[in-house]
């Protein structure tokens, strides 16, 4: 285990040095709450969404975290064509121990990701237990493992053509993104918009979060129908990234 | 047991055959040379061996372990050093040595000094404290050769180990790959570089399209060339008696006598070595008087030749 922890910090030592692009993430959170969404929270005049500004930085963070979790897509891509995936593949672990680090590096990422705008949208929201934002911070994890798990899955892609992988998960995310109810609860969604947006897991992501946070569940998606969807979104894309590590990724040129 | 067997190896990238039922071995505590051209599969060999890439078929063992089979545990007794280090951007050579050998179980207290000790034998030392990115092509390769040598694995593969290496690098290197087989390592070294194969190999393994052509040691490979060895002969006095060169000729080995100028010969002969005594007694029965008499050995690259009808890329460097 302590080679998996090793592995892991030696990764994400490279991601921050320096540390600008994630001071800068914080600094366009901190930018979009206090200018954009204070500005439109005055044009949303809806009482089942409450402040709506509080509404816009939940959905913010849910797309900073499907941002990391297809970034630990992309990195594992980067890796596979620098040349340091072959070097990770010949160190004395195991494939389920690789997979592990590459998994936690996408955890670590994501928690100094989202940890200043997370403190930031709850102490906006206050009033709120250690249980609910605990409920919030697992449901965060889930959906970026699941985003991760999925990204992992594509860049089985990239080893053919990296140009391809690009468009598609350029594609996707936008799709994914849109339509959904990251910024729009999903009782306001036209019938056709919804129907699409039910099939995004950052639905399912945000409206649990903004459960747990203690919005009105009226404007939300069945909680238990949502922690189902998030939960084996990530056990089966985890589980397909693994099996591409150890099945194909192998066989295939890289570098 | 050998270090390494593999029996019928195969590894397809869809429709290409980068090995072709390869059958190879290498002994223990040997310096196996792989010299093949680019494109010849040594570094899919390599890879396949260190489990980085998967066989499509046939069985690859090192150590009596299975590379298909027990992966883990094979990567626990090798170590590789790959032919591009590239990666590690913003690591610095220390650190990046640092980790490799904690990731290889080396505490620290053992390691610190090891790496020190590497990073000044490879001329690394001033550059320690340098990004990956600002270091230069050949300061890359010497730390990516450094990981192995602080390793100090049971198998080590080095792929073109000194290649964007300078002539002194490259010396240096070949040294240390020699001290880490007195240590006990086996050792596979994939190379195009003649200078280098020469200098390391206690066999060479001549792979060409996927296929191992020949195996022998250095010295048999070029015995193995009809008229590789070239003699040039020099006389007192012109040898002006016409069955001399005739004579000259029916010596074992001799493929070819070309006269160069009156009293000089150029012999293609098999094994320079013993053909020099039969035509020394020739000679001497003939009364006839050598001024000097020069051997010239055919190089890996007249054995590549001789074996494949190819030339081998080589490095100007080397």
């Amino acid at each position: 285990m302590l080679n998996v922890i090793r592995l892991v910090w030696f990764d994400l030592k490279q991601e921050l040095r320096p540390p600008v692009w994630i001071v800068m993430e914080w600094f366009t959170f901190t930018i979009q709450l206090f200018i954009y969404g204070a500005l439109i929270s005055q044009l949303v005049n809806a009482p089942e969404v409450g402040n709506y500004q509080q509404f816009y930085a939940v959905g913010f963070i849910v797309m900073m975290t499907f941002e990391v979790g297809s970034h630990t897509g992309r990195h594992f891509v980067e890796h596979a064509h620098e040349g340091l995936l072959p070097y990770f593949l010949s160190l004395p672990i195991s494939r389920a121990r690789l997979f592990l680090a590459i998994t936690l590096q996408g955890g670590a990422e994501l928690t100094l990701m989202i940890g200043v705008p997370l403190a930031i949208t709850l102490a906006m929201i206050g009033n709120l237990t250690v249980i609910s934002i605990a409920a919030a911070v697992a449901t965060l994890f889930c959906l970026g493992f699941g985003v991760a798990g999925l990204m992992l899955g594509l860049s089985f892609i990239a080893f053919k053509s990296s140009d391809m992988y690009t468009a598609i998960v350029t594609g996707l995310s936008t799709i994914m993104v849109r339509f959904s109810t990251v910024l729009y609860p999903l009782i306001f969604l036209p019938p056709n918009y919804r129907t699409v947006a039910i099939m995004s897991p950052l639905t399912y992501g945000s409206d649990l979060v903004r459960l747990f946070l203690g919005f009105d569940p009226s404007i939300l998606l069945n909680p238990t129908y949502a922690v189902a969807v998030l939960v084996a979104l990530a056990v089966s894309t985890l589980g397909l990234g693994m099996l591409l590590l150890q099945r194909l990724v192998e066989g295939v040129k890289s570098g | 047991m050998y270090a390494v067997e593999t029996q019928s190896l195969i590894k397809r990238y869809g429709k290409a055959y980068a090995l072709k039922g390869l059958n190879f071995t290498v002994n223990p505590e040997e310096i196996m040379v792989l010299l093949g051209p680019n494109g010849s599969g040594k570094t899919t060999l390599l890879l396949t061996l260190a489990t980085v890439l998967k066989p499509t078929s046939g069985t690859a063992k090192v150590m009596g372990l299975n590379v298909a089979k027990q992966p883990t545990q094979v990567r626990q007794i090798l170590g590789i050093s790959f032919q591009d280090a590239r990666g590690f951007w913003r690591h610095r050579p220390a650190e990046i040595l640092e980790f490799h050998a904690a990731m290889c179980g080396i505490k620290k207290t053992e390691s610190k000094p090891m790496i020190e000790e590497t990073l000044k034998n490879l001329e690394l030392w001033d550059a320690r404290n340098k990004l990956f990115m600002h270091l230069s092509g050949g300061q890359a390769k010497r730390l990516e050769v450094a990981k192995l040598l602080i390793q100090r694995p049971q198998f080590a593969i080095f792929d073109e180990p000194s290649s964007q290496v300078d002539l002194r690098g490259k010396r240096t290197i070949w040294e240390h790959i020699l001290r880490l087989r007195e240590k006990g390592s086996t050792i596979l070294v994939a190379t195009n570089e003649v200078r280098e194969a020469e200098y390391l190999a206690d066999r060479v393994t001549i792979l060409d399209q996927g296929q191992c052509i020949v195996c022998d040691t250095v010295q048999n490979l070029k015995d193995k060339i009809t008229g590789g060895d070239i003699v040039e002969l020099e006389l007192e006095q012109a040898e002006n008696n016409a069955d001399f060169q005739e004579e000259l000729g029916k010596i074992q080995g001799t493929a070819k006598i070309m006269p160069t100028t009156n009293n000089k010969y150029k012999a293609y002969v098999s094994i320079g070595e013993a053909w020099v005594p039969k035509m020394t007694n020739l000679c001497y029965e003939r009364n006839v008087r050598v001024l000097s008499v020069r051997v010239t050995e055919p190089s890996l690259d007249d054995v590549f030749m001789s074996f494949t009808g190819k030339k081998l890329e080589t490095d100007t460097n080397a």
